[in-house]
């Protein structure tokens, strides 16, 4: 078991894949990860050196991942409503906010768009 | 037609049948149709959400497939699977012996009566073989009694070469460079095969790179060389892994050779010690894998000691070194470096020191104690289209040929096409400067002869796969069907089992 960035994953998972499963790193940004500390991508946790674990973990922590980057995401939401834009009265209505029809396939929107959404 | 009722009536009409129609209530009563009482009959299920129909739900059949309720195996151990893909069996205890089948041997390989023949590999060098990975899992090895492969032209000349190589005549310590190529199945890889064989019987140091794709993958550790060479990238454990095949396949060749140059990178390597265990350094710590095959290069390509440690010095065997899969070598890895920009294959220091060897030497030859450079080009793994590299082996087979490349007949990418200068420049040898060092080939393995078809067919019959008798008629048959004898093909039509109508 590795820790990076305070979470524990198995040695048998894939460098890649454990990135991945922070909030805010996807593909592309967990593959340039990758190469800055020039770890393989088909890298395997157990196989990471000590150092690359800490690098990892070090710019990481320098990262907006996970709740901060929620807090940023919700902070937005709740400015656009209280600046009195469209988009921040589409989100409070529970619409879709970037000018799609609303007589059918809103129902993404009506799940998710809300002031205090969930992420 | 004039109606019954006047439209004056029709208000009546509208009040008569509710009198002539027997109330609700009365409905259950008096049984209308069938003689059962009513109370009995099933009382209809209330509506579940299956039949409502919701809004905009369609109306048609909804028949939903039955789950197929089936147990999930345990997937195998770790690795298992792997192995399995890769498993190399070189023996069918079903197979007939094949009697009187000669042995590879000094002898036999460069025997040119036996052209045509199937010669066995001999069974104290199958370990070697394997360990150097010469065996690969589709060829056809598992359908015989005992390995073995057929002596055609090319091999033939190739045992001599190795011979004069070997020899005390004046091509001794002559070194020769080839990038053999050849359609799918034209039997690439089993030359090679047949090359590392000779050069253990020569007792020479083979190295070999069995699967070049593996080394560009992205399927090994990387890591920049060191901070001066920021762009250059060793990659430790396929390093570590080339020691290891060198070592295990090598070992009677290298226990008998010592350390006798100087080593400033490598303080493990003590003068004396046998050039075996200053392999397997690399082997065990992977991290001075690097280092420790440029010492055991330094060492195997030195012509004499340095002063002070002469009395631990042999004479050097010579070297062969076997590629398969070169055209993965020629394009970009799928390495990223750290600016996540692909690195060229010819980045990889690995690469880099195979490819470098093509080139001819400075001042001594690339290999100064003699040997052969083959490497061959793969049709089974995948290897990618790289223009560059078919238009930079014609620019070889032309520079060979004598051909000047400032002459209009010297072959050149067609114009405006994407090409990739580092290729041409990897692959442009010039004339060497040194006598013994011979000038880059393009070999083109091609499909066997007739009469080579026939031994190799023979040599079916005699182990029991192919029931008919093998005259001219059926080996013609068989040579054109294997598009003019190339040798995977033969072998798929001889294995191919013929059930009497």
């Amino acid at each position: 078991m590795v820790f990076i960035l305070g979470v524990n994953f198995p040695e048998r998972n894939l460098v890649k894949k454990a990135l991945q499963s922070f909030f805010g790193i996807g593909n592309d940004t967990s593959a340039r990860l990758l190469a800055r500390f020039h770890i393989h991508p088909t890298c395997k946790v157990g196989e990471l050196a000590n150092k690359q674990v800490l690098d990892l973990t070090a710019a990481l922590s320098d990262m907006k991942i996970e709740n901060d980057l929620r807090r940023q995401i919700l902070e937005d939401i709740k400015r656009l409503k209280e600046t009195g834009t469209i988009r921040g009265r589409r989100h409070a209505l529970g619409l879709p906010v970037r000018g799609q029809r609303t007589r059918t396939q809103i129902k993404t929107a009506i799940k998710l768009n809300r002031i205090e959404r969930r992420l | 037609m004039v109606s019954p009722l006047c439209w004056g009536c029709l208000t009546l009409l509208r009040q008569a049948p509710r009198t002539i129609l027997p109330s609700p209530t009365a409905v259950s009563q008096a049984a209308a149709f069938h003689t059962s009482a009513a109370i009995y009959a099933r009382v209809p299920a209330p509506r579940g959400r299956d039949s409502a129909v919701g809004y905009r739900r369609s109306t048609s059949a909804n028949i939903k497939k039955k789950r197929k309720v089936s147990e999930r195996a345990r997937p195998p151990p770790v690795g298992e699977r792997k192995a399995l893909r890769k498993r190399i069996v070189l023996s069918n205890p079903n197979a007939l012996e094949v009697e009187g089948m000669p042995e590879l041997s000094e002898e036999t390989m460069v025997d040119s009566r036996l052209r045509g023949t199937v010669v066995g590999l001999p069974v104290p060098m199958l370990d070697q073989l394997r360990a150097v990975q010469a065996f690969k899992p589709k060829q056809g090895w598992s359908i015989f009694r005992r390995p073995g492969t057929v002596l055609r032209r090319e091999t033939l000349e190739m045992g001599r070469l190795f011979e004069n190589i070997s020899g005390e005549g004046e091509d001794r310590g002559v070194v020769i460079k080839r990038i053999i190529s050849g359609q799918r199945k034209s039997g690439k890889s089993v030359h090679l095969l047949q090359a590392m064989a000779m050069g253990f019987i020569k007792k020479w140091v083979v190295f070999t790179v069995p699967e070049a794709g593996e080394l560009v993958s992205a399927t090994n550790s990387y890591a920049p060389l060191s901070d001066e060479n920021p762009h250059l990238y060793v990659q430790n454990e396929a390093t570590a892994a080339l020691l290891s095949r060198t070592a295990a396949a090598n070992k009677a060749v290298l226990s008998k050779l010592r350390v006798s140059q100087h080593h400033p990178t490598l303080s493990a390597a003590k003068p004396g010690m046998t050039l075996e265990d200053l392999a397997k350094i690399g082997v065990q710590d992977p991290a001075s894998a690097w280092t420790v095959f440029q010492a055991l290069w330094l060492e195997l390509t030195s012509t004499s000691a340095v002063p002070g440690l002469e009395k631990n010095f042999t004479p050097r065997p010579p070297i062969l070194v076997t590629v398969d899969g070169l055209a993965h070598w020629m394009t970009h890895s799928k390495y990223r470096s750290a600016q996540f920009e692909p690195i060229h294959a010819h980045d990889l220091v690995f690469v880099r020191h195979f490819l470098s060897l093509l080139k001819p030497g400075q001042d001594k030859p690339t290999l100064p104690n003699g040997g052969a450079l083959l490497y061959a080009t793969s049709t089974t793994t995948n290897p990618p289209s790289v223009y560059s590299f078919d238009v930079a082996l014609k620019q070889v087979a032309a520079r060979h040929a004598g051909v000047d490349p400032s002459s209009p007949e010297f072959p050149q990418p067609e114009a405006y096409s994407k090409t990739d200068p580092r290729v041409f420049e990897a692959l442009s040898s010039p004339k060497p400067t040194a006598a013994k060092e011979g000038m880059l080939e393009h070999q083109v393995l091609g499909g066997v002869t007739r009469d080579e078809a026939r031994g190799f067919l023979e040599y079916f019959a005699r182990s029991g796969l192919l029931r008919e008798t093998i005259n001219d008629e059926l080996v013609g048959e068989k040579w054109t069907l294997a598009g003019g004898g190339v040798i995977g093909e033969l072998e798929r039509l001889g294995r191919r089992v013929r059930v009497a109508a």
